[in-house]
């Protein structure tokens, strides 16, 4: 898994590299770092590592930070995301979206979603929309596409996908 | 050789020309040229072997609206008055019974004539029939100027990118949905932009078979069935045109920085045409009339050409790579 750590160092010489020991003795693989010596909370500057790690040596790496007096202020995984957009054009309203999304939703698991309708049919009831879907994963996109395509086909709304 | 031009519209005097701007080229690949001997369009035909015109065929078709001065009631009568090894046929496309296009291929095929077309009603509908064919009579059926124009596609993934597993192809192949879909981008509504693209001479009378899509599921048909080695037709086409897409739709895009496009896509599981959303910047997102295809590959990642879809000397200039293929083989280089 990819993860983010906030981690606050004590500001004497070595500490930064005493808080990226810990990820390679968990034969963790360091994606980057950030030295923000403008973010000093009780003496400590924040270090902030994006890293990859075997989940189940989180805890033992969580144990070394503690042990060399690093402070772990957020620690969480992080994840690549899928995007997809779709344009809906047709006898499209706000509660046949909203029943697309609760659809999409039953369906399958989404980290956002969200739908913007063009100005120009603002003021009319029908709208052509876009929704923007972001998913975790890539199969996820397949489900709404499926669903999408269904849906649009019965309603007789074209729908056009992003690539 | 010998080659007999079955069509004399835009493309087929493209080729004429073309074969004679030439002949100092085949001389020195092959030690000797490549004549047209016969010459047909929808009425008449004209035959010579000691070889004909370019400049002439295109005077006379110009000046009389015929090609030649015999008149015919089968193709093939024509096609037996005169000795040729190259029918290169070029006959307006019927996408709905291969027309008169999918006889002049048989008949040519099965009697020891190799044969390069760029009409793609007949391998749309008849593709595993007409290799078969070519197969039995030990012929060569070449068709690079069916897909995209001067694009080259076919030739490139059954040449350079040969041993690879192909992954997908996805592409604009019809210029005149491109260039209605890029002048909405500009504002202008959906008939307005046909009416223009018709005033261009870019999209026909009858605009149907580019803006419901069925041009590019043509197109779609022949790269599955020749680079997948599947035995598609048009019926397994999942189409979607362009008709129903509106201003509203192609705003909504741009202000999302992204453009509509009538994407063509082929892989192992899916044959589809449809209107997709691109990102601006993306190589699918090219304006004007221009094609493009993007080629997923298997140790290679993606690759990307483009070209002029349409047009008699950009269309000939795929014959004429397909006419070298053969003579290479007939004659040796």
């Amino acid at each position: 898994m990819i993860v983010n750590a906030e981690l606050f160092v004590n500001d004497l010489p070595g500490q930064l590299i005493g808080s990226l020991e810990p990820v390679s003795l968990v034969n963790g693989n360091i994606l980057g770092v950030v030295h923000n010596r403008d973010k000093i909370i009780d003496h400590r500057i924040c270090v902030n590592i994006t890293f990859e790690v075997d989940d189940k040596h989180l805890e033992q790496l969580k144990d070394l930070w503690e042990r060399r007096d690093i402070v772990i202020s957020s620690l969480g995984s992080v994840h690549e995301t899928y995007k997809m957009d779709y344009i809906l054009i047709g006898d499209v309203n706000a509660q046949y979206i909203e029943g697309l999304i609760k659809m999409i939703n039953e369906a399958t698991t989404i980290d956002q979603i969200s739908v913007s309708y063009s100005s120009k049919s603002i003021r009319t009831a029908s709208h052509t929309s876009l929704i923007s879907v972001k998913a975790r994963y890539e199969d996820n996109l397949d489900k709404i596409d499926t669903i999408l395509r269904k849906e649009c086909k019965k309603s007789n709304v074209t729908y056009v996908r992003g690539v | 050789m010998r080659a007999f031009i079955c069509g004399f519209g835009t493309i087929g005097q493209s080729v004429a020309k073309i074969i004679k701007e030439k002949q100092e080229f085949f001389e020195e690949r092959y030690g000797e040229t490549l004549i047209v001997v016969g010459a047909l369009d929808s009425r008449s035909f004209i035959t010579d072997s000691e070889g004909l015109d370019a400049d002439e065929l295109i005077d006379s078709k110009k000046s009389t609206g015929r090609v030649g001065d015999k008149a015919y009631t089968k193709i093939m009568e024509a096609l037996d008055s005169v000795e040729f090894d190259i029918l290169i046929e070029v006959t307006s496309t019927d996408i709905h019974t291969g027309g008169v296009g999918l006889d002049n291929i048989k008949y040519a095929l099965k009697n020891g004539k190799d044969v390069v077309t760029a009409n793609k009603g007949p391998l749309a509908l008849k593709y595993k029939e007409l290799m078969r064919l070519a197969d039995e009579h030990d012929r060569y059926l070449l068709f690079e100027g069916t897909v995209g124009g001067a694009m080259p596609i076919i030739n490139l993934n059954k040449y350079d990118l040969a041993g690879q597993k192909i992954k997908s192809i996805r592409g604009i192949f019809n210029g005149t949905c491109n260039y209605i879909l890029t002048k909405m981008d500009d504002g202008q509504p959906f008939e307005q932009a046909l009416r223009e693209a018709q005033q261009q001479g870019y999209a026909e009378a009858d605009p149907s078979g580019d803006v419901e899509g069925y041009d590019s599921a043509c197109k779609v048909v022949i790269l599955a069935n020749s680079i997948f080695g599947r035995n598609a037709t048009l019926d397994d086409v999942d189409i979607t045109g362009i008709t129903s897409i509106n201003s509203d739709a192609v705003a909504l895009a741009k202000a999302n920085d992204m453009v509509i496009r009538l994407i063509g896509e082929v892989s192992a599981t899916k044959l589809e045409v449809a209107p997709r959303l691109i990102p601006r910047g993306h190589p699918l997102s090219l304006p004007g009339t221009l094609n493009t295809a993007e080629i997923i590959t298997e140790y290679a990642g993606p690759i990307t050409v483009s070209g002029i879809g349409a047009g008699g000397l950009e269309t000939a200039s795929a014959i004429l790579s397909d006419l070298i293929d053969i003579m290479d083989v007939r004659i040796g280089e």
